[in-house]
């Protein structure tokens, strides 16, 4: 179609990417590192989450529970085995898998239905993992959670830091075909308009298990790197909270713009930063989450496209995707994309 | 057999917390198809507040009244703020009640402090009766009483007065109701006024139950609550009162037998219902 601005936007990205190889050579300190890392693995599970809300309109408030999988299966694995690539490979390797059946599950069951089933069946299934990670205390170590060692390569925070953004760049350019491919197309027409869309004969449930199996697989690969950052597991990575922190990313970002995402995970995570170092200036820096709540309750009333979002329909003239799906000019912009 | 029944009673007492949480939730749902997950954080205000003014006033009533006025004046906050600018919209609807239910819980920690709190039931409820071998606490008997006074009143109002009528025809057919020149967006209103003091009813009867309040009980408890307007059918007032108590039995007896698998043995209710009728136990077709 139109190769020309795909290479330019392409283009761009690849060139931020490519900057952002040198930021450990300027920021040495450690925990500015720290949060870079954060920045990318929370981008990759923000980007993953976009996948369900912004491209396909399912609303999953458990999604968390993929990225718990994750850290969990490599930080049991890295734990009981050698601390070597291959162990970690294995660990990886069992997140994807477990990530991939228990979204499958969900899905086949829930999807069929009203979005508000799987909003209420993810909720609660991560509720249940919370529990579970708290209760079965031989393997996850309950509440404290446990440390492990990890493989020679990731010891260097700086090796980490490339490790993520590798990741969070290949990933980024893979979503970004898988979206843009026939099937992610399907995808996009199910979130505009689902009965119409199956009357042109797709099977929609059928696209949107899928989409979101591929959802809770990347989600599990963020929960993977999650656990090599930090070197250590523990329930909160079933919290809900991180739930809506993804949620408040992909939404201050944009949805349905993948770069959104990673716009909004560099953005939440350094007000994060910020805002508990003003713990100590007032109280009420302690209690950021509602910062938080009514920013995001704010954004979603007035801001429902989001910063890209917002850029992109004011001034880039690309079709408009967002929570407010029932705008009848879309397909008129979407002709005019060709021209 | 004295084993049985106070694992029933105690079933019963826990069905009928998450039956008065439920009850609002379905019917708003019912109403306007608005899936609140903010009802949670009511029903945490009801218990933080009416726990202060019971501790303040040596007055257990007076805690109950308090937590049914905060809930309503919540409820009212909720619609007009939150809830009626993005009316029409489910995915907005339904994030930006997740948003709010954030804030009220974080709310509650400013306001009250971060830290659990005890609760003592007031002495003409605390301490049990003996009939036979078995010992009946009164707690519970009072709780699964107002249980029932709240499913019988709120069925009479349902079935026989007028206000209940439109509410059933507004759960079947809204537009139609509409068109009959009834302001629906004001019955809608005293409904979710309704269901947010029932939430906070049900949160403080439950702070006495259980002992303790934290800010993340709403939440944890809510999930409950989905599931049993899950399994009851969605829109269906009997039908949230019945999936309540098997949801409460269940609790209770895999709470006795195998505590670990309490919460499963929930969501295996639940799917179940999902697998073999979506639409719930009790639907309600318009």
């Amino acid at each position: 179609m139109n190769l020309r601005r795909v290479e330019t936007s392409t283009w761009i990205y690849l060139a931020i990417s490519f900057l952002l190889i040198f930021i450990p050579f300027i920021v040495t300190g450690r925990s500015m590192q720290f949060i870079f890392i954060q920045i990318f693995i929370f981008a990759i599970f923000a980007m993953s989450y976009d996948i369900l809300l912004g491209f396909t309109g399912i609303i999953s408030f458990g999604h968390v529970m993929f990225f718990g999988i994750g850290a969990y299966s490599t930080a049991v694995t890295l734990g009981r085995m050698d601390a070597t690539i291959g162990s970690f490979v294995l660990g990886a390797i069992i997140a994807l898998v477990i990530a991939a059946i228990v979204s499958l599950i969900v899905g086949a069951l829930t999807l069929r239905l009203k979005s508000h089933f799987y909003a209420m069946l993810t909720l609660a299934l991560a509720g249940l993992f919370l529990v579970l990670a708290e209760k079965w205390r031989s393997v996850t170590g309950g509440n404290d959670g446990f440390t492990f060692s990890l493989p020679e390569f990731f010891r260097d925070s700086e090796t980490m830091y490339w490790f993520s953004l590798l990741s969070m760049v290949l990933i980024f350019f893979g979503l970004r075909r898988f979206t843009r491919s026939p099937f992610g197309r399907v995808l996009m027409a199910i979130r505009e308009n689902e009965n119409r869309t199956e009357s042109l004969g797709f099977q929609v449930t059928y696209y949107k298990v899928l989409a979101s199996v591929v959802a809770g697989v990347v989600a599990s690969f963020a929960g993977v790197l999650y656990a090599l950052s930090l070197r250590f597991v523990n329930t909160a990575v079933f919290a809900t909270d991180l739930t809506i922190d993804v949620l408040l990313m992909t939404i201050i970002g944009g949805v349905g713009t993948l770069i959104g995402p990673i716009v909004g995970a560099g953005l939440v995570e350094f007000a994060h930063h910020w805002l508990s170092g003003l713990a100590d200036v007032h109280w009420i820096f302690e209690r950021w989450i509602i910062l938080y709540g009514i920013v995001y309750v704010l954004v979603v009333i007035f801001f429902p496209l989001g910063i890209v979002g917002t850029i992109q329909s004011k001034f880039m003239n690309r079709p408009v995707r967002a929570l407010r799906t029932n705008r009848k000019s879309d397909g008129k912009k979407e002709n005019r994309k060709g021209a | 057999m004295e084993l049985f029944i106070s694992l029933v009673i105690n079933g019963l007492a826990t069905g009928m917390l998450i039956f008065l949480l439920a009850a609002g939730l379905t019917l708003i749902f019912g109403l306007m198809s608005v899936l609140n997950f903010a009802h949670g954080g009511l029903f945490i205000w009801g218990a933080y507040t009416g726990v202060w003014v019971f501790q303040m006033t040596n007055s257990f009533t007076l805690g109950i009244v308090a937590a049914i006025l905060i809930g309503l004046l919540l409820g009212l906050v909720t619609e007009r703020l939150v809830i009626r600018p993005v009316y029409g919209n489910h995915m907005q609807q339904i994030l930006i009640t997740l948003g709010f239910m954030l804030v009220l819980q974080e709310l509650i920690k400013v306001a009250f402090g971060p830290d659990q709190k005890a609760v003592f039931p007031p002495d003409f409820l605390a301490g049990s009766f003996m009939v036979g071998d078995i010992v009946l606490i009164k707690y519970r008997l009072f709780i699964i009483a107002v249980g029932i006074l709240v499913f019988v009143i709120a069925s009479l109002i349902l079935k026989k007065s007028r206000i209940g009528l439109i509410v059933r025809a507004g759960v079947m057919d809204k537009e139609m109701v509409q068109a009959l020149g009834i302001n629906i967006k004001l019955v809608f209103m005293l409904v979710f006024m309704t269901g947010a003091g029932l939430a906070a009813l049900s949160g403080i009867l439950h702070a006495v139950y259980s002992g303790v309040i934290y800010a993340e009980m709403g939440l944890e408890f809510s999930i409950l609550a989905f599931i049993v307007v899950v399994i009851g059918g969605m829109g269906s007032f009997p039908g949230s009162l019945f999936a309540a108590i098997l949801v409460g039995l269940a609790q209770a007896f895999m709470a006795y037998y195998v505590p670990a698998l309490s919460l499963a043995v929930n969501m295996l209710l639940m799917t179940i219902v999902l697998i073999f009728r979506p639409q719930g136990l009790f639907q309600v077709k318009g």
